[in-house]
């Protein structure tokens, strides 16, 4: 698993992959000092997992997410913002107090192994997470958990749960992105998750209803309904 | 606060009171009206007529005793002219409701014949009206008179309490507050990375550790040692201005320089403790630290015709980062140089030059 460490003290860094040097599964393959050299190394080097400083000059480790295209998992470090983390509603993530407790970090690595070797593969480069703030709140948003996304303007709306955060980029450019084994282009504004497909209903002209589990009827439009048959066998 | 500056004239009395006399009146009612049903060969509902009227009556005029009593502040009488007082208007305000209560059924309660145990009648019966009346003056009066002392006891202990209660309050608000200035002066988030910084150094170079712990040690103590209104020589702030310095260089390593400018004769002069120490900080947190290459903080003191001109100017971020936390540091330590200095003393932050933030403190040479 690769690893990449962000923080803007060079003590911090050394500190912390001095920490990490017993974790032989985890390969530390850079360490960045400020937001905009992380943007570029996390895109270069698209490593697995990030240890992210909060606080940093020129804006905060969630400005950093909020540019990536390819999020991967984060566990945030910080010295004294606790209450920067309450912003995450939603899902658990892990952050560390420094100085850094070893116990602690061998903690969230273990938690971390865990979570991800069970994981159904994925096609190769595709998105796994969003990272989403919005207003006040941020979540990291697993993709297969989303059910539904619309276009809304400039922006797109994730149906999730029982939320519905909005990402502020073009349905085009996420649908590039998403696994196309898993999700479904159903008309000029939507696209579906295949794996929360209820039932499908022939409609008017060719076109098909799909009801979605926990969510609203979509159409499907004649265009694209047949190659939902082909790609479902429906 | 109306009531706490003038407690012996609150006029409007609370809910407690009104509860007190409402309880009080009635249940020494139904006692009498117990004791007439037992004793008086009347009919019951005469006996609760006579009592509701004469309980009612009397709650009336013990409200009035109240407002004489709280317009001529009894509350801060010595004892002797309060009992004085107390008698003579017990004894006054019983009369009317004397004279009406021998004329009624209940008067036989304390004027009731006692008879021996031949059946003879020894004292009661029979006697004169005027003689009724006066057994009912004493009887009212003594009544009026307790109800007094009840009313004294109780008002008197229940603003002991509130007292209390104001005290503890205000000594809890006071706390919260100390709390509050402690917290902010030991800096958390310089506190946590320091300590990393010095766990970091434990291992890839221990000397610099020790002068580490040794220079967050200095700044520490002397944070918690200063108060609001000291005042120390510049030598001594800017002493711990370098031990902080050099602990913050730990951390940002080749990012922070500084650079020092003070001429000998500004030495001597005495400012407020930790002014120097919060500029310098600030220069840091929200200047050289916003910057990804960090910069170079600059210092200078220097003295001209009996005023101390500090400045100290740091590298900034284009739009500053967060100016309202840097305003508020800035209003605190104005305010402090207000209050120490009068007019004297002035303290403004410089933004005109883009890129660069400078504090400027002027302070007068003799206090």
């Amino acid at each position: 698993m690769k690893a990449i460490i962000v923080d803007d003290e060079a003590p911090a860094r050394r500190e912390l992959r001095r920490l990490l040097a017993e974790f032989s599964w985890l390969e530390i393959v850079g360490e960045v000092g400020s937001i905009a050299d992380a943007a570029a190394q996390i895109d270069r080097l698209a490593p697995d997992l990030v240890f992210l400083d909060i606080q940093m000059p020129g804006g905060s480790g969630f400005d950093l997410l909020a540019q990536l295209e390819h999020v991967p998992r984060v566990i945030f470090t910080t010295a004294h913002d606790e209450h920067a983390l309450r912003a995450f509603e939603v899902n658990a993530l892990d952050y560390l107090l420094k100085p850094i407790d070893p116990r602690r970090l061998s903690g969230a690595l273990a938690r971390l192994k865990g979570a991800t070797t069970p994981r159904a593969p994925q096609a190769e480069g595709a998105l796994e997470q969003l990272f989403v703030r919005d207003g006040p709140r941020c979540w990291f948003v697993p993709l297969r958990e989303v059910r539904l996304l619309t276009s809304d303007g400039n922006y797109v709306r994730l149906s999730w749960g029982r939320q519905q955060p909005m990402v502020g980029r073009a349905l085009a450019a996420i649908e590039q992105r998403l696994d196309p084994k898993k999700f479904f282009r159903a008309n000029r504004r939507q696209i579906i998750n295949l794996d929360f497909v209820e039932s499908v209903d022939l409609g008017i002209g060719g076109a098909l209803h799909v009801q979605l589990r926990d969510g609203p009827e979509i159409e499907i439009s004649r265009r694209q309904a047949r190659l939902f048959r082909q790609q479902t066998t429906v | 606060m109306a009531e706490v500056r003038t407690p012996a004239l609150r006029l409007t009395p609370s809910r407690a009171y009104w509860t007190c006399q409402l309880v009080g009146w009635g249940a020494y009612g139904l006692a009498r009206f117990y004791a007439a049903v037992l004793f008086i060969p009347t009919s019951w509902v005469r006996l609760a007529a006579e009592i509701l009227a004469l309980h009612a009556a009397a709650l009336g005029i013990t409200h009035g005793l109240r407002w004489i009593a709280t317009r001529g502040r009894w509350k801060s009488l010595r004892l002797p002219g309060l009992v004085l007082r107390i008698v003579a208007s017990s004894a006054l305000a019983a009369i009317p409701i004397s004279v009406a209560t021998t004329f009624m059924a209940v008067d036989a309660l304390n004027n009731a014949p006692i008879v021996d145990a031949q059946g003879k009648v020894i004292m009661g019966e029979g006697s004169s009206p005027a003689y009724r009346t006066g057994v009912q003056v004493v009887n009212w009066t003594v009544t009026f008179a307790g109800w007094f002392v009840l009313y004294f006891v109780i008002s008197r202990l229940r603003e002991q309490q509130a007292a209390r209660l104001r005290e503890s309050e205000l000594a809890r608000a006071l706390q919260l507050a100390e709390l509050k200035v402690l917290k902010s002066q030991l800096n958390p988030h310089f506190l946590f990375n320091s300590l990393n910084t010095v766990r970091s150094l434990i291992s890839s170079d221990p000397s610099r550790a020790q002068d580490a712990v040794t220079h967050l040690a200095n700044t520490l103590r002397y944070t918690l040692n200063s108060s609001q209104d000291e005042l120390v020589t510049l030598a001594q702030e800017l002493e711990i201005v370098s031990d902080y310095l050099e602990h913050e260089r730990a951390r940002f390593e080749e990012r922070l320089t500084t650079a020092f400018e003070v001429s000998p004769d500004a030495l001597g002069v005495r400012i407020p403790v930790m002014l120097l120490q919060t500029v310098v900080e600030n220069a840091i947190k929200h200047g050289v630290g916003e910057l990804p290459s960090g910069g170079c903080v600059r210092v200078r003191a220097e003295v001209t015709d009996g005023v101390l001109a500090l400045a100290v100017a740091n590298p900034r971020p284009a739009p500053p980062a967060s100016g309202t936390r840097a305003g508020l540091g800035l209003k605190n330590a104005a305010e402090r140089l207000r209050l120490l200095f009068g007019g004297r003393a002035s303290i403004d932050l410089d933004l005109s030059v883009p890129g660069v933030a400078t504090a400027r403190i002027r302070i007068p040479t003799t206090p």
